[in-house]
């Protein structure tokens, strides 16, 4: 029997984890990574590159890469139209339709684009398994994650990505639900729990309650289009209008900002100051810096740490609780290492939030206990999550009509009679609406469909009763029925944003068409994957604020400029594809810096034993 | 003891042809997850007698056990008929333990249950009940008044005053409503556990027209607040 795995198809990043022996564990790539950027790049002939490779050719190449793709997932292109001009790829679509990206030459829909990411966590899954000498490594089945205010055209483009990749999508859940059952585990949380998830492009807010291993949603808010991605590009538009740059024409250097800036807001988490640094920038001879201090970054995000108040609020007023009625915070999401977000959870709920397990992790981990309850029938967890939106269907006067509720615990289901208006009349228009508004217009429309086949009779007369039924995965399917003929009617509805069951087998047929797999190019990515975390690591070391009492305490300058040189030669090497040489230089890294992480290993320990706050110390760890 | 004479008392298994009764979910026989066919009521599947009073720890208790027993999650590995059946068991439930959670839904539904449900959907907000047209044309003069005091620039504060004393008869109102249904609920539970049809048939009847009349109350209190947040908005 083929494994079943969890996968997390995050914004930023994505990863896959499997149950082993009743624990879920996260996979690691061949370096070692568990994080893959959802980073998608078009390289030559028909080569796809996707994770760090793609990232780095965000840099070198950004027109025919792909980032955050997630956020086009199942939306139109009018959705998209405000903050398409900060992406250097292209966008396209006809209004009212489904969202084209442009990768290198090809034309390719939200799923497909996501298909590549799955289809690379599948392969990782799969060559973990024959390198452990599992005899039947494959892996076709999953378990995926979606925010959990998504609505039904975001879940069902999620299950097209599946599909896509060559995977039978088991579930959808939900990423606080599914954060939630990783915690779960340990048996000890009973009780109401708030999840606040704020991730790279994403945010929700899901209340639970934990009651004999039922782990059963009472309410969700969020924002599909609210997250990391939003601070950076606050600190990017500064920057960018500073400089005078145009994103269209500058789009290298906007991704080359974007990069500094990310790294900016990585550091100001541990420390009060960070400094922005780009090294090229068109126009300027030399690199350009500059110094922010985290009081200056709070003021400048606080509006979108304020924008995750009212989805709370509103969640607790649908759960008919106040904060103080909330047990336990748990905070999911890379967003929330921000001390900013942290301290204003702990404002709004009264309760210091707790992240015992990693908040990039918890959610694939998550997916993994789904994916082992629904494979193995072990029923001592239970989960019962709502549909976060309203459903309705539009009716006199572009007036919604109700069906299910917001907050319905799924399955659920809701229907809905119709008769005719006319003589004879033999089929009626459904326009089906997901929202909370009033009014259709203000509502995201899943889908038309002509109900037909009604006998012809008098008008008013034909009963016709249409079911609605949302599963367990919060997608909606929906049945007809001619009641005094008992005539049971086919309906297919047509996604307004979403792709019919034909095209997905189309481009399935297509992807293993372009399907190949080019070993030596694997083999100098994995290389490059591993020079660039050494790198990584030496620059974080000299990022250090007190890198420089540091040194002038345990190192020798003969010893820094050496490093200084192994890591401009690997620098180099990188641009190269030479692989070997690229391996001896990361080597040369790798040996040149042992002493010097040392050396910070036992600073770090001495300053902890020296009575500075553990915090500090802990911050610094991560 | 009452019972719906019309309330079909059995399912057949679709899997193994026996005939199991109506409040089971799994077939006695064969053990298999039942069809959910068109039998039974909230109250038959939740294994609650068709009372008014219902104790919502009770049934939060039936609700996560019914779940453990079918939800979709623990049919994967089945056929496409008990995963279906699953499904629509589990749909079935949780609209169930939406309805029967909330008293006044409940009590929709119980009505609904015994025909003595409004026959128009609408009938409840369009028409004015008899019994609060004297209430209906007080407050339509007071928010006539209300709107020519706002014409002719008077003191917010003094509209708010105006508002609140046309709202304060039928939040009184509405309270009294509350009260008799909460007596009138408990009077039907103790004729159901008499026996007596005919006097239980004539409470829901009284229970029929105070819903309708506490429906309209609501939306009374609504347009009363429109007013309330208009003048806000105004003031902004």
């Amino acid at each position: 029997m083929s494994k079943v795995v969890g996968i997390d198809l995050g914004t930023t990043n994505s990863l896959v984890a499997i149950v082993r022996e009743g624990a879920p564990v996260v996979l690691a790539d061949e370096s070692g990574d568990t994080l893959l950027p959802s980073i998608v790049s078009a390289g030559d002939r028909d080569t796809v590159y996707v994770g760090r490779e793609a990232q780095r050719r965000l840099l070198t190449d950004p027109a025919r890469t792909v980032y955050s793709v997630k956020r086009f997932m199942g939306r139109g292109i009018e959705d998209v139209a405000g903050e398409s001009r900060w992406f250097p790829f292209k966008v396209s679509g006809q209004a009212g339709g489904v969202v084209h990206i442009h990768l290198g030459e090809r034309e390719l829909t939200p799923p497909e684009v996501s298909g590549f990411i799955l289809r690379e966590l599948k392969r990782r899954a799969e060559t973990l398994f024959a390198r452990e000498g599992d005899f039947d490594p494959g892996v076709d089945r999953a378990v995926i994650t979606v925010p959990a205010y998504f609505n039904d055209a975001q879940r069902t483009a999620t299950r097209d990505a599946g599909r896509l990749a060559g995977l039978d999508v088991l579930r959808i859940i939900n990423e606080p639900t599914a954060a939630c059952l990783a915690y779960g585990l340990d048996k000890r949380h009973q009780g109401v729990i708030a999840v606040y998830d704020l991730g790279g492009g994403t945010f929700d807010i899901s209340i639970l309650k934990v009651e004999d291993g039922v782990f059963q949603v009472l309410s969700t808010n969020g924002d599909t289009h609210l997250g990391g991605d939003d601070i950076d590009r606050l600190l990017v538009e500064q920057i960018v209008a500073e400089l005078g740059l145009d994103p269209a024409t500058h789009a290298a250097a906007v991704q080359a900002i974007r990069k500094a800036v990310i790294q900016a807001k990585w550091d100001l988490s541990d420390f009060d100051q960070a400094e922005i640094v780009v090294d090229r920038i068109p126009g300027r001879a030399g690199p350009y810096r500059r110094l922010i201090t985290r009081a200056a970054f709070e003021t400048l995000i606080a509006p979108i740490v304020e924008r995750t108040m009212q989805p709370c609020r509103c969640a607790l007023e649908d759960a008919g609780l106040s904060p103080g009625d909330v047990d336990e915070v748990v905070l999911v999401g890379g967003s929330t290492r921000i001390p900013m977000v942290r301290r204003a959870v702990e404002r709004l709920f009264g309760t210091a939030p707790h992240s015992d397990l990693n908040p990039d992790e918890v959610v694939a981990l998550g997916a993994a206990v789904q994916a082992d309850i629904l494979v193995s029938g072990r029923r001592e967890m239970l989960l019962l999550d709502v549909t976060p939106l309203s459903l309705g269907i539009e009716t006199m006067g572009g007036i919604v009509s109700k069906i299910i509720l917001r907050n319905s615990t799924i399955p659920a289901s809701g229907s809905e009679m119709f008769t005719t208006f006319v003589d004879s009349q033999t089929a009626v228009d459904i326009h089906i609406l997901q929202g909370e508004r009033e009014m259709a217009a203000d509502n995201r429309s899943l889908g038309r469909f002509k109900l037909r086949g009604i006998p012809p009779m008098p008008a008013g007369l034909p009963r016709v009763q249409v079911r609605f039924q949302i599963d367990a995965n919060g997608i909606l399917s929906v049945h007809a029925r001619e009641l005094r003929t008992n005539v049971e009617q086919a309906i297919e509805v047509k996604p307004s944003y979403g792709l019919t069951d034909e095209e997905v087998e189309r481009m399935l047929i297509e992807s293993f068409e372009h399907a190949q797999e080019d070993v030596e190019a694997r083999m100098l990515i994995e290389v490059r994957n591993e020079a660039e975390t050494i790198m990584q690591a030496t620059e974080k070391t000299f990022r250090r604020p007190d890198f420089d009492e540091i040194a002038a305490a345990r190192l020798s300058p003969a010893e820094i400029a050496s490093i200084r040189s192994a890591l401009a030669d690997l620098a180099s090497a990188m641009s190269a594809s030479d692989r070997h040489l690229l391996q001896a230089k990361s080597q040369a890294l790798n040996d040149g810096t042992r002493h010097l992480a040392e050396v910070m290993m036992n600073w770090t320990i001495q300053a902890a034993l020296a009575g500075r706050t553990a915090d500090e110390v802990a911050a610094r760890g991560r | 003891m009452q019972s719906d004479t019309s309330a079909v008392t059995i399912q057949p298994c679709k899997h193994c042809g026996s005939q199991a009764p109506v409040d089971v979910h799994f077939c006695p026989r064969c053990d298999r997850i039942l069809t959910l066919g068109r039998h039974g009521d909230y109250f038959t599947f939740f294994g609650l007698p068709r009372r008014l009073h219902v104790d919502v720890h009770d049934l939060e208790q039936r609700f996560r056990a019914l779940s453990r027993q079918f939800h979709p999650d623990y049919f994967y590995n089945s056929s496409s008929t008990e995963r279906l059946a699953s499904l629509e068991r589990s749909s079935y439930l949780n609209d169930g333990f939406r309805t029967l959670r909330e008293p006044v839904e409940r009590l929709e539904y119980l009505l609904k249950l015994e025909g003595f449900a409004p026959k128009e959907a609408h009938e409840a907000t369009s028409q004015v009940p008899p019994e609060l047209l004297e209430e209906v044309f007080a407050l339509n003069e007071q928010l006539e008044a209300i709107q020519q005091m706002r014409a002719g620039g008077s003191a917010e504060a003094e509209v708010a005053v105006t508002l609140e004393a046309a709202r304060q008869p039928i939040q009184a109102n509405l309270d009294a409503h509350e009260r008799q249904l909460n007596t009138l609920m408990v009077q039907h539970d103790a004729q159901w556990e008499r026996g007596d049809l005919a006097g239980r048939h004539q409470t829901l009847e009284a229970l029929r027209a105070l819903l309708v009349e506490r429906t309209y109350l609501t939306n009374l209190l609504a347009t009363v607040r429109r007013e309330l947040g208009g003048d806000l908005a105004a003031r902004l």
